[in-house]
């Protein structure tokens, strides 16, 4: 009996392309861009192990590489943004990563309204 | 009562509260919504308290394990189709768990990710081969309180005890878009699939009957089921509160699970860091163990096979067979290089959705007196079983339309 809407919402929600579609990647890429500030901050106290911190910033790179390859159009402002973010060298300042996020948060918050 | 009775529980909800899926998701619960999703911890941990509880008598009094009601209850058919529901979404859980365990070994020691995943899963299968079910269940259950880092944690950065409480009352952050509603519903279907995993029921079914539990050992079920759960409810919300008050502020919603470590570095440096990364690894170990033989269990007792840790492997050989499979397939979907945290999404999904069906069997075994004589449910069990289907049922129907509209919670 829910097997038709349910196919229909289904297909509905793949449907959806372009920035929409990219809203998950954005914010996914955000919260990357904090956690590497986080990692990188901690690092810089001494709280974190020299394995730790070399794995999540690789694991950060890795995942955002995933983001930026997934979305739909390279030439986006959030594409760029991402593409600058990854730019970034490994030991980056905190305060430079959070500029990243804030931006894209910026466009998140944009595209959402729109 | 021998405290060490109590490792069953412990290992059943470290395994079932901090597996990897339910470290990412109140890692991210704590960051967007701040404490208001710990009420959906506390009721889902009274959900399977009671359920646990329920599983456990029934183990103890009709010696009946919950896949072979199944059988009986929701007939061949229905009973099968459970079966292979239940059996895919366990199966992709302990994918997820290896994955896990790969992740936070690259974090330990800087090797790289898929031969630390390939390295864990031998190791864990020597341990079932080796251990005995009790000393399965101490080994990872005890290893698992590695977690307790995170409380000291919590109390370390003095937070503010006022709003933690406030979280336990049900409610709905002020101010969501839609957006951050749907995304919210996502979350508490999320927190209850995730507590009240299917494989935390048949695990612990089957390991009341491992250990030969009688009417006599009621109370020791009671009070494990209690004891248990609270405890990896209260290490799961410990994680939330720290999300909330360390990553909200600065926009970190973990992305990769082992971003979770981070929360006990900050009060206690270097050492807290490695406390907190080898709690994770035995509590997911053991989330490893659970899934893996709680599939084990399920297969075996479906078909009426020979089954049992508390048995010489060759004593019960498809049993046997049937974990070893069950790991290397486990393994074998990690190997495939998908992510895990995309694992994570789908064992949560797919789990709640077999959720009903699972628990259904249960309940009227529990209910039935001519089975269960004066131990069958009283009012307050059979009262809040029912309570706790009509939720799971509806979070089941929700289940799939929620992941699709939040892409996972990440919308």
């Amino acid at each position: 009996m829910l097997r038709r809407p349910l196919l229909l919402f289904l297909l509905l929600a793949g449907c959806s392309k372009g920035p929409e579609a990219d809203l998950s990647y954005i914010s996914g890429a955000r919260s990357l861009a904090a956690e590497w500030a986080l990692v990188n901050e901690q690092a810089s106290q001494g709280h974190l192990t020299d394995a730790y911190v070399r794995t999540m910033r690789k694991a950060v790179r890795q995942q955002l590489q995933t983001n930026a390859t997934s979305l739909s159009d390279p030439n986006t402002a959030y594409a760029q943004e991402i593409a600058a973010l990854l730019r970034e060298p490994d030991d980056a300042r905190p305060a430079e990563l959070r500029a990243h996020a804030s931006k894209l948060k910026q466009i998140e918050d944009s595209l959402e309204s729109s | 009562m021998n405290p060490l009775e109590l490792t069953l529980g412990i290992m059943t909800a470290v395994g079932g509260f901090v597996d990897i899926s339910q470290l990412v998701f109140s890692g991210q619960a704590g960051s967007m919504f701040g404490y208001s999703l710990i009420s959906a911890f506390a009721i889902s941990t009274i959900g399977i308290i009671v359920y646990g509880e329920m599983c456990g008598r029934v183990a103890a009094v009709a010696h009946q394990p919950l896949l072979s009601l199944m059988r009986h209850r929701l007939g061949l058919k229905l009973g099968l189709g459970t079966l292979l529901a239940s059996f895919l979404s366990t199966l992709i859980t302990t994918a997820a768990e290896i994955g896990g365990l790969g992740m936070i070994l690259n974090h330990l020691t800087g090797a790289p990710y898929l031969p630390m995943c390939i390295v864990s899963t031998l190791v864990l299968m020597a341990s079932m081969w080796v251990l005995p079910f009790k000393w399965i269940e101490r080994t990872y259950g005890l290893l698992g309180l590695c977690m307790i880092v995170f409380v000291a944690a919590l109390f370390a950065i003095h937070p503010p005890w006022d709003k933690i409480a406030g979280g336990f009352v049900p409610h709905v952050p002020r101010g969501l878009s839609t957006k951050e509603l749907f995304n919210f519903s996502y979350f508490v279907v999320a927190i209850f699939s995730a507590v009240m995993f299917p494989y935390e029921a048949f695990f612990y079914s089957s390991g009341g009957i491992e250990e030969g539990w009688k009417p006599k050992d009621l109370l020791t079920n009671r009070v494990t089921s209690i004891v248990g759960m609270g405890l990896g409810s209260l290490l799961s919300i410990a994680v939330l509160a720290l999300a909330a008050l360390l990553f909200a502020p600065t926009g970190v919603a973990p992305q990769i699970p082992g971003s979770v470590a981070l929360q006990t570095a900050e009060p206690f440096g270097k050492l807290g860091l490695i406390l907190a990364l080898l709690g994770m690894l035995f509590a997911v170990a053991g989330a490893a163990v659970e899934t893996c033989m709680a599939n084990a269990y399920s297969v075996t007792q479906f078909f009426g096979w020979e089954w049992g840790r508390h048995k010489k492997p060759w004593e019960a050989p498809r049993f046997t067979v049937a974990w070893i499979v069950v790991m290397l397939l486990a393994l074998a979907i990690v190997m495939t290089g998908v992510e895990v945290m995309n694992l994570v999404g789908y064992a949560v999904v797919f789990s709640i959705v077999v959720l009903p069906l699972s628990y259904l069997p249960l309940m009227l075994l529990a209910n039935d007196r001519s089975y269960m004589r004066e131990y069958a449910n009283k009012w307050l069990a059979k009262g809040l079983g029912w309570i706790f289907f009509v939720i799971v049922s509806v979070a089941a129907i929700a289940a799939i339309p929620l992941y699709v509209i939040t892409s996972g919670g990440q919308a």
